[in-house]
């Protein structure tokens, strides 16, 4: 991968033997990102100069605000604090939530590990790729966990397919969702990468449902890919142009972009507190180097992390600076779009 | 079938069997102390469970559950006390046999019943779970909120005394629910604007404020233990031989059980006397009934541990729990990250194959050991409570602490502490209370989600058509058993404290109004209207109350009498158990002042001392004994301890409160 654009060089100032790192992950154990922690933790400690416990802190609660709010009060910048960040918590700063005391777009990433969503529906009320059935539907329904939560996203994006009939049913996980999906009772889905190996592509077999579209992977340079688990799936952008008839651009592409970074790029994180110094950064950066070359790691991240390689350097502040600071004209596409649909909610 | 295997495989690494095997001897010991059950023992290993793996953690959880109801035959058999409320029925025979002498016959017999019943209900649970795919792809948003709802007013009018009082406190508990953050908007309701209560107070908390804290304080109160010690070996084999000679009264009781734990709000508190009362319909000679008849504790026995398997059925497929404790086993199933429902048979079946596993193995190991050990353990009937009441109420600190370590659950925890002794004592459901609880949120976002895909015609699917007869069925036929002429309220005293603890109550409600009022129409619905059937509710009992004080004359017609049926209810001494309460406050501050290390072993002397001044030996040994497992677990799990207010000012080491690191 051209992303390890980091040469490893043993750093002698930096050293944690006989330390502790505490790894405040700010939900509970057994979600994605408390399982993206464990996975990393072993591999932390062995490439981390002196060879420092990780132990994980599990802190969660309001909405990821709590186990964040605790990092930025209670964490050292000196390399024994990280912090296990994901789309949620950025999307609370994003989303200016008045609870969130952290500062998140100055923490220091270390490893950023991407994401993709697929949107797909049932196979009688669509051809597969083709949006055009859906939009003569009167009523199309979707699950909505709550309009304050990466969800949102989804308001935007059917706003900006122009599918009139889109409804949100409020309070659906995503597996509560896909339940009512089968069940015929909403007419659009979506999951993540592994929820969509695990769940949809039997399915997708068997003939029932068919995929629409991805939300395409975005490059270092802004270029837009196809999700590889999906390979004949169109990226949002190019179902965007089918639909609209012109690209994807202006303040539409630079929302995608935000969108992206945050739901997509970022989807979980490692990050150093703000004021960890160069050097700390350094040594973090040069053991998740060693670690993406560990043969273990090589054989196992798939399958535990997914089939994205992780985004590491200083590409990874970018991102996160994306993600977690909406433009104006941002905000205001997405609470356009929350003022459609009723919601009181607004993005500040 | 090969998943089914493998995870019987799973199961015997020696890791989930310690799980397992912990489990089960903490379910065991929570058993045999009368009035603690499985909701009190999930709720202290919840804490816990979450750093766990999720595998490790069912094992746990189940092991927990599973044996409650084998060890709990010994209080009743041997001190005619009921260890759970679904031994109840055993007391009957299974007292009068120990009185003769026979109490290692009533207890093999009933050990070898519950094993059966046990197997049954696995049996049973992991053959329905094939059948499962099609039930859950019939039950839409309509036909769940439905069942939801359905199923709360059962659990209300059953488990209650008086069947409004028993409705009310499941609206008491929606409403609790309702508190946090409205899940379609995101406005707080009723949080006044602390973060605390706008994530709700933690289930865990809830749990053991309404369970275990009343239990505490009312065996406390009552003074227990004059159990006698099992006086005779003899009889083993006869219980036994008792068993084999009933075979088919056990498989017909294990049928019964299994039927009753799957049908929401019945689950517990009357599969025993279910069996017990179809054991004396479909027998001859009933002139030994009462009076020790031996299958008048093989009946109850094998019913009470087969609905185990049943009530898991509504729970691993709809989320829908049947009792306190099931509810407390959902918490635990959020907790580690499994969501109740279609995947728990297709993507998670390995880990219910490893729950049904766990359920039959817990049982053989649970009444393997009451029978191997059973002098051993009847003399945890001889230890006196306020030996381990201070033990207990440190145990439930230290758990309530590690769920969130937040001091404010500690206010939670005492808060719901004395709303569980006022229900118990005022004859309130603590179990509708706490299932309300559980299931509001459920509740209202299956009635937008309803109202959105089918509005009202969901009434006129023939699931629900079904639904709603079948609950009407249920409820006519039990509360017809249940509330025949039983009005007993006429030997009460202080019926007036009662009167007042309504108006109290009535509060609930009134400020829920008052505080969301303000709010958007979609974030105040679902408050509003629950606060208004709550409000009628209690007015209309509030009436009762005092027609029934002041015998006015309209309470003589069929439906005011049964309205009237146990209105007024007391158990055991209020304000002994209020004092006993306080002492739990005083041990609070001791934590706020001294960290917990030390407050929990100047609180566990205190206490011990304060009953009894010659036992400063045992009170020692105890508290050291309690700190010395406290230090291994902490240093196992990483947890830490409340840390005093002399922490801010002195350095302390870990073990006594400070910071870990």
């Amino acid at each position: 991968m051209s992303l390890f654009s980091f040469v490893s060089i043993g750093n002698a100032d930096v050293n944690f033997a006989g330390k502790t790192v505490t790894w405040v992950v700010p939900f509970k154990e057994g979600g994605g990102t408390s399982r993206f922690a464990r996975f990393i933790q072993p591999f932390l400690k062995k490439y981390l100069p002196g060879n420092p416990d990780v132990q994980i802190m599990h802190i969660p609660g309001g909405g990821a605000i709590k186990g964040s709010n605790y990092f930025e009060k209670n964490a050292k910048a000196d390399g024994t604090f990280i912090f296990g960040c994901s789309t949620s918590v950025i999307v609370n700063v994003a989303t200016g939530n008045p609870l969130v005391k952290y500062n998140l777009s100055e923490y220091r990433p270390v490893v950023l590990l991407p994401q993709n969503t697929h949107w797909f529906t049932r196979s009688d009320l669509a051809e597969p790729h083709d949006l055009s059935k859906i939009k003569e539907r009167k009523l199309v329904l979707y699950a909505l966990k709550t309009p304050a939560s990466a969800d949102l996203f989804h308001i935007w994006i059917y706003e900006k397919l122009g599918i009139k009939g889109a409804k949100p049913i409020p309070g659906l996980s995503s597996s509560g969702g896909y339940q009512a999906f089968l069940r015929g009772e909403i007419h659009l889905s979506s999951h993540g990468a592994a929820n969509y190996v695990k769940k949809v592509k039997p399915e997708i077999e068997k003939g029932k449902v068919v995929d629409l579209m991805t939300l395409g992977i975005i490059g270092a340079d802004g270029s837009v890919s196809r999700n590889p688990l999906a390979p004949n799936a169109p990226t949002f952008p190019e179902m965007y142009e089918k639909v609209n008839g012109k690209k994807l651009e202006g303040d539409d592409l630079e929302a995608y972009y935000a969108i992206g970074a945050a739901w997509s790029q970022a989807s979980k994180a490692m990050m150093l507190p703000a004021g960890a110094s160069d050097e700390i950064v350094k040594a973090y950066r040069d053991a998740a180097i060693k670690m993406t070359n560990d043969p273990e790691f090589k054989a196992k991240a798939v399958k535990a992390l997914g089939p994205f390689p992780l985004i590491i350097g200083e590409e990874a502040g970018e991102i996160i600076k994306k993600a977690a600071v909406f433009s104006d004209t941002t905000k205001k596409q997405l609470n356009a779009a929350l003022k459609k649909h009723k919601f009181t909610y607004r993005v500040q | 079938m090969e998943q089914l295997l493998a995870a019987l495989f799973q199961l015997f690494e020696p890791t989930h069997l310690a799980f397992l095997f912990a489990g089960t001897l903490l379910g065991l010991i929570v058993g045999i102390l009368p009035g603690m059950g499985g909701t009190s023992g999930l709720a202290l290993v919840l804490p816990f469970v979450f750093t766990m793996e999720p595998s490790h953690a069912l094992a746990m959880m189940i092991g927990v559950l599973a044996p409650t109801t084998t060890s709990d035959t010994f209080p009743a058999v041997l001190m005619g006390v009921p260890g759970t409320a679904g031994s109840q029925a055993t007391v009957m025979d299974g007292f009068p046999l120990s009185k003769k002498g026979m109490a290692a016959r009533a207890l093999s017999a009933a050990f070898s019943a519950s094993l059966l019943g046990g197997i049954f209900g696995a049996l049973i649970l992991s053959i329905s779970i094939y059948y499962a795919i099609p039930i859950i792809m019939a039950f839409g948003f309509g036909e769940q909120f439905l069942l939801v709802v359905l199923a709360l007013l059962m659990v209300g009018a059953l488990t209650g005394d008086n069947l409004f009082k028993g409705i009310a406190s499941c609206f008491l508990g929606l409403i609790i629910g309702s508190i946090g953050t409205a899940p379609i908007t995101g406005d707080p309701r009723y949080t006044f604007n602390t973060l605390y209560l706008l994530e709700g107070v933690p289930l865990v908390v809830v749990g053991l404020g309404l369970f275990a804290i009343p239990e505490i304080v009312g065996l406390l109160d009552a003074k227990g233990s004059i159990a006698k010690s099992l006086n005779t070996k003899k009889g083993w084999f006869t219980g036994l031989k008792d068993v084999v000679k009933n075979w088919f009264l056990v498989l017909r009781c294990s049928t019964l059980g299994c039927l009753v734990g799957a049908l929401p709000g019945l689950g517990g508190t009357v599969v025993d006397w279910i069996a017990y009362s179809h054991l004396k319909q479909t027998t001859k000679d009933t002139s030994q009934f009462g009076k020790g008849d031996i299958r008048g504790v093989i009946a109850p026995e094998s019913a009470n541990n087969a609905k185990e398997g049943g009530a898991l059925i509504p729970t691993l497929i709809f989320g829908i729990p049947g009792s306190g404790n099931k509810v407390l086993l959902l918490g635990g199933f959020v907790l580690i990250g499994i969501e109740p429902g279609l995947d728990m048979v297709t993507t998670n079946l390995d880990l219910t194959y490893l729950m049904i596993w766990s359920l039959a193995i817990a049982n053989i190991l649970g009444a393997g050991i009451c029978m191997g050990f059973s002098s051993q353990i009847s003399k945890f009937t001889l230890v006196p409570y306020y030996i381990l009441a201070p033990v207990m109420v440190s145990l439930i600190f230290f758990a309530t602490f590690n769920i969130n370590r937040d001091w404010y659950d500690f206010i939670g925890l005492l808060s719901f502490g004395i709303i569980g002794i006022t229900f118990k004592n005022f004859g309130w459901s603590r179990p509708a209370l706490l299932i309300g609880f559980f299931l509001s949120s459920k509740v209202e976002l299956l009635s937008y989600q309803t109202q959105a895909v089918y509005g009202l015609s969901f009434l006129s699917r023939p699931v629900s058509i079904i639904l709603i007869i079948l609950c009407l069925a249920t409820i006519v036929l039990l509360t017809k058993q249940k509330f025949d002429s039983n009005y007993r309220s006429d030997l009460i005293q202080g019926k007036l404290t009662q009167i007042y603890y309504i108006v109290i109550l009535l509060c609930l409600p009134l400020s829920m109004i008052w505080f969301t009022s303000s709010l958007d129409y979609r974030a105040n619905l679902f408050p509003i209207s629950l606060s208004i059937i709550a409000l009628s509710l209690l007015v209309f009992i509030l009436i009762v109350k005092i027609a029934d004080l002041k015998n006015l004359s309209f309470l003589n017609n069929t439906f005011m009498k049964f309205a009237r049926s146990n209105i007024f209810e007391i158990s055991g001494n209020f304000n002994n158990q209020l004092f006993y309460y306080l002492s739990f406050i005083g041990f609070l501050l001791m934590n706020f002042i001294f960290g917990f290390p030390i407050a929990a072993a100047l609180f566990i002397n205190m206490f011990i001392l304060f009953h009894n001044r010659k036992a400063y030996v045992s009170s020692i040994c105890i508290s050291a004994v309690l700190m010395v497992i406290l230090w291994s677990l902490s240093s196992l799990l990483t947890l830490q301890f409340p840390n005093g207010l002399i922490g801010l000012f002195i350095d302390l080491p870990w073990w006594l409160g400070g910071q870990l690191n």
